[in-house]
């Protein structure tokens, strides 16, 4: 499958997510169900900073998870049928590095270590001036892929 | 066939002990069999056996009994 970009409104198309809560800027190059690559830049405008913190404005692990997470999607919902579908997360594991402060563009690069069944596991790094800030194994789900293949009936 | 490889795959994908077996556990009757785990407890027997599930198979299997009649299908027969 071929590789290529997504713009900030193409990205909407994959992406259910919307501002404030959507994560990514720009998705620089996509190859379905292989890997997602892209960026957000962070403005002082984020509607976070000013609460986290007051006096040290940085991303919230929790958001710099979820823009892994909202990258990892995007690598699936790029593949033939997936489009427009909704994604839950199921686990996530990540290690934080280094603090992501505003006026800094935040890359993320998320690679597809499995996708079968509506379930897939992936990696993804965030990076900060060339430096790994957070990195995360993940895995994710489209729940109306996952569904179909469940038992209906016990035994 | 014996059992244990077979066993095996509930005991790794559901950390539980062999006797939980003997009670035909079925889907969702424990936490870790839950849709995840289904999926996760699939993929092992694909891998243990060297098999690829029928879509309808893997809906049909909803309990450790009824697994045992699906694998016949694959050529996999289990006393």
């Amino acid at each position: 499958m071929k590789t290529f970009s997504l713009n900030s409104v193409e990205l909407l198309e994959y992406q259910p997510n919307r501002h404030p809560f959507l994560m990514i800027d720009y998705v620089t190059k996509v190859k379905p169900g292989v890997f997602a690559e892209g960026y957000k830049n962070l403005t002082n405008n984020e509607w976070y900073f000013p609460i986290h913190f007051p006096n040290n404005p940085n991303v919230p692990g929790v958001l710099q998870l979820e823009a892994l997470a909202q990258m990892l999607t995007v690598a699936i919902t790029t593949l033939p049928g997936n489009k427009g579908k909704i994604t839950h997360a199921l686990s996530h594991t990540v290690r934080f590095r280094k603090e992501v402060l505003p006026g800094q563009k935040f890359v993320l690069k998320t690679k597809v270590d499995s996708w079968k069944r509506g379930i897939c596991k992936g990696y993804g790094q965030g990076i900060v001036d060339g430096e790994i800030a957070c990195e995360a194994t993940m895995t994710i789900t489209i729940p109306e892929i996952l569904e179909q293949y469940l038992p209906k009936n016990k035994a | 066939m014996s059992s244990d490889k077979y066993d095996k795959v509930f005991i790794d994908c559901f950390s539980i002990d062999k006797a939980k077996l003997k009670k035909n556990l079925e889907y969702n009757s424990i936490p870790a069999w839950d849709s995840v785990g289904h999926m996760a407890m699939i993929a092992a027997l694909e891998e243990a056996f060297d098999i690829v599930f029928e879509m309808d198979d893997i809906i049909d299997f909803s309990s450790y009994k009824v697994g045992k009649e699906i694998l016949k299908k694959y050529k996999v027969n289990i006393s």
